[in-house]
């Protein structure tokens, strides 16, 4: 787009794209350097000997997938009901669930501990799967809504014109062309649950229940000054996120920037 | 009354005996009804008690007791103070380098598929897996001043979480490091919209490079910066994550933000009242500023 045409511009514009990305590549190094700092791999050895990583995963991947599962569930009966559907006072619904848009997560804490303790749910990953759900689908219904309703009408009479219900038509005919708009609500969700922090941290205190983000602070509760070590927990909880990214770059850039621009 | 509202704008051959749609917008609404308006309101009611936040504990009605307290605690505006801060310095420096980097990488520089995965991979990491790895690099014998020693600037080496000047800067740093490749992306993609043709003739007038970037292409990109402001304004009143784990919110309150207080004030003070009345406060002024950012984008638009 822009046109460098002496070959000094072109130089400078590469030294300082350079100098930018160093910094966000200097910490990322300083991570994986630190966390073979001292024994090596024996830092990495040290976390998996905890006994706790695999479990941490999975309780990573339950609350991920189930979070996911009920985001995607809701967010496209919501969004079609809105785009396509009678409802009475519908735009007031629609407002009062984008509301809740701005909720900072720690207007929930109070509500949700008191809850929690009182109905016993306390250290059930349910605690948590809920309300980043909550969080997560004023949005999605937004995001979602918007392109429910570029889908022509005339599509769907087709379908009930053939007899087929409100439901088979959303089933077969609306459904199957909303996969662009699933794959950005999948990656958001994917990664606000996933590197979800405050509610696990207050909701989860048995090591049986943890995940991922508490696997550091997790390792410093055993070994109080074994930064090395950290930073191992660290790469671990990094490196399957960076991979998902890296296999599924474009899904993420266009899932986070839909997540960015509504 | 309101099905005739709804109806109104039919068309002829439009929405076809297509059913009622309550129950499609049902389960949402349970969930956000369910989870934040009802969160919000017991907030509220908990914001009027004097409460240790155990069920079986006596609560006693204070009214708008913890209110009055926090309009007169400097804390409390501590925390509101740096989150302005927090915003207007995270938001400058994001675009200015988000912004420079976007046209950068659109002027056919080497690496740059590279240099756009290098930058957006801090945005899918969390914050806590990240927390660690700063709290190293900026301790007292950490890398940054192991840095500024070996490039002759070692005068300047301290414990930057440990002093209450430098711990805002590296909580800003982190924040910045995190969210620019978002800022990017986003520049990024809104530049590659702009009319091939528009550059064309500016060129033809004879436009610099710098020029153009500065009188054709970021006017254009004004409605991304728009929405990147009021991503800022709700990601800064939601900070909680990278005070919390790399300072404490310390020393001293120098890193305090609401959530931190909130939190403090809930999990390790147990005085649930006044976190619930803070939480209010924070509740109105996020909506606030949602409303605020709306009015203003419209404007824009208009």
């Amino acid at each position: 787009m822009f046109e460098l045409r002496s070959r000094w511009s072109r130089v400078g514009a590469q030294v300082l794209a350079t100098i930018i990305v160093l910094p966000f590549l200097a910490a990322l190094i300083a991570m994986v350097q630190g966390s073979f700092a001292g024994q090596g791999w024996g830092n990495y050895l040290k976390v998996f000997n905890t006994g706790v990583v695999p479990t941490y995963f999975l309780n990573s991947a339950i609350v991920a997938a189930s979070t996911i599962a009920i985001v995607y569930v809701i967010t496209m009966f919501a969004a079609f009901g809105f785009a396509k559907l009678r409802i009475r006072g519908k735009e007031v619904w629609f407002w009062l669930i984008l509301a809740a848009l701005a909720m900072p997560e720690a207007v929930l804490l109070t509500p949700l501990f008191v809850t929690a303790s009182t109905f016993d749910i306390y250290n059930e990953l349910i605690a948590v799967i809920l309300p980043i759900a909550a969080l997560q689908v004023p949005f999605t219904i937004l995001l979602a809504r918007g392109f429910f309703e570029a889908i022509p009408t005339e599509l769907m009479d087709a379908g009930r014109v053939d007899g087929a219900g409100t439901f088979r038509v959303f089933w077969y005919i609306v459904l199957p062309l909303t996969r662009p708009i699933a794959g950005a609500i999948v990656v958001l969700t994917l990664l606000n649950a996933w590197n979800a922090y405050l509610l696990p941290m207050l909701m989860l205190n048995d090591p049986d229940k943890q995940v991922v983000t508490l696997l550091p602070s997790f390792f410093m509760s055993q070994y109080t000054n074994d930064q090395t070590g950290v930073l191992a927990a660290a790469v671990i909880t990094a490196v399957p996120v960076i991979v998902a990214y890296l296999l599924l770059q474009r899904s993420f850039e266009r899932g986070l920037s839909a997540g960015a621009l509504k | 009354m309101t099905a005739n509202i709804v109806r109104t704008p039919r068309r002829p051959g439009k929405r076809i005996g297509l059913g009622a749609g309550m129950p499609w917008i049902l389960p949402a609404l349970i969930l956000v009804f369910g989870m934040i308006y009802f969160s919000i309101g017991f907030t509220g009611y908990v914001s009027t008690l004097d409460w240790n936040g155990f069920i079986l504990s006596p609560s006693e009605n204070v009214g708008g007791d913890n209110y009055v307290a926090m309009f007169q605690d400097p804390i409390f505006w501590t925390a509101l103070w740096h989150t302005a801060v927090f915003f207007v310095v995270t938001f400058t420096i994001q675009t200015a380098i988000g912004f420079s980097f976007a046209a950068l990488l659109h002027s056919k520089i080497h690496l740059a598929p590279l240099y756009k995965v290098i930058i957006f991979i801090p945005t899918v990491l969390a914050p806590a897996t990240m927390a660690p790895v700063f709290r190293s690099i900026f301790d007292a014998d950490g890398q940054f001043n192991w840095l500024l020693d070996h490039v002759g600037l070692g005068a300047l080496a301290r414990p930057w979480l440990a002093e209450g000047a430098t711990a805002m800067p590296v909580v800003m740093a982190v924040t910045v490091w995190q969210w620019t490749g978002l800022t990017f992306i986003l520049f990024y993609a809104a530049m590659s919209q702009i009319d091939p043709q528009i550059l064309e003739a500016a060129r033809v007038d004879g436009a610099s490079n710098f020029r153009m970037l500065r009188s054709i292409i970021w006017p254009l990109c004004s409605g991304t910066t728009l929405a990147l402001a009021t991503l800022g304004v709700i990601g800064a009143l939601k900070t909680f994550d990278v005070p919390y784990l790399i300072t404490k919110a310390g020393p001293n309150h120098a890193t305090e933000f609401l959530g931190t207080y909130i939190y403090q004030t809930m999990v390790q003070e147990k005085h649930f009242g006044y976190a619930a009345a803070i939480s209010v406060a924070l509740l109105v002024i996020a909506i606030g500023g949602g409303v605020l950012m709306r009015v203003r984008l419209h404007k824009k638009e208009v």
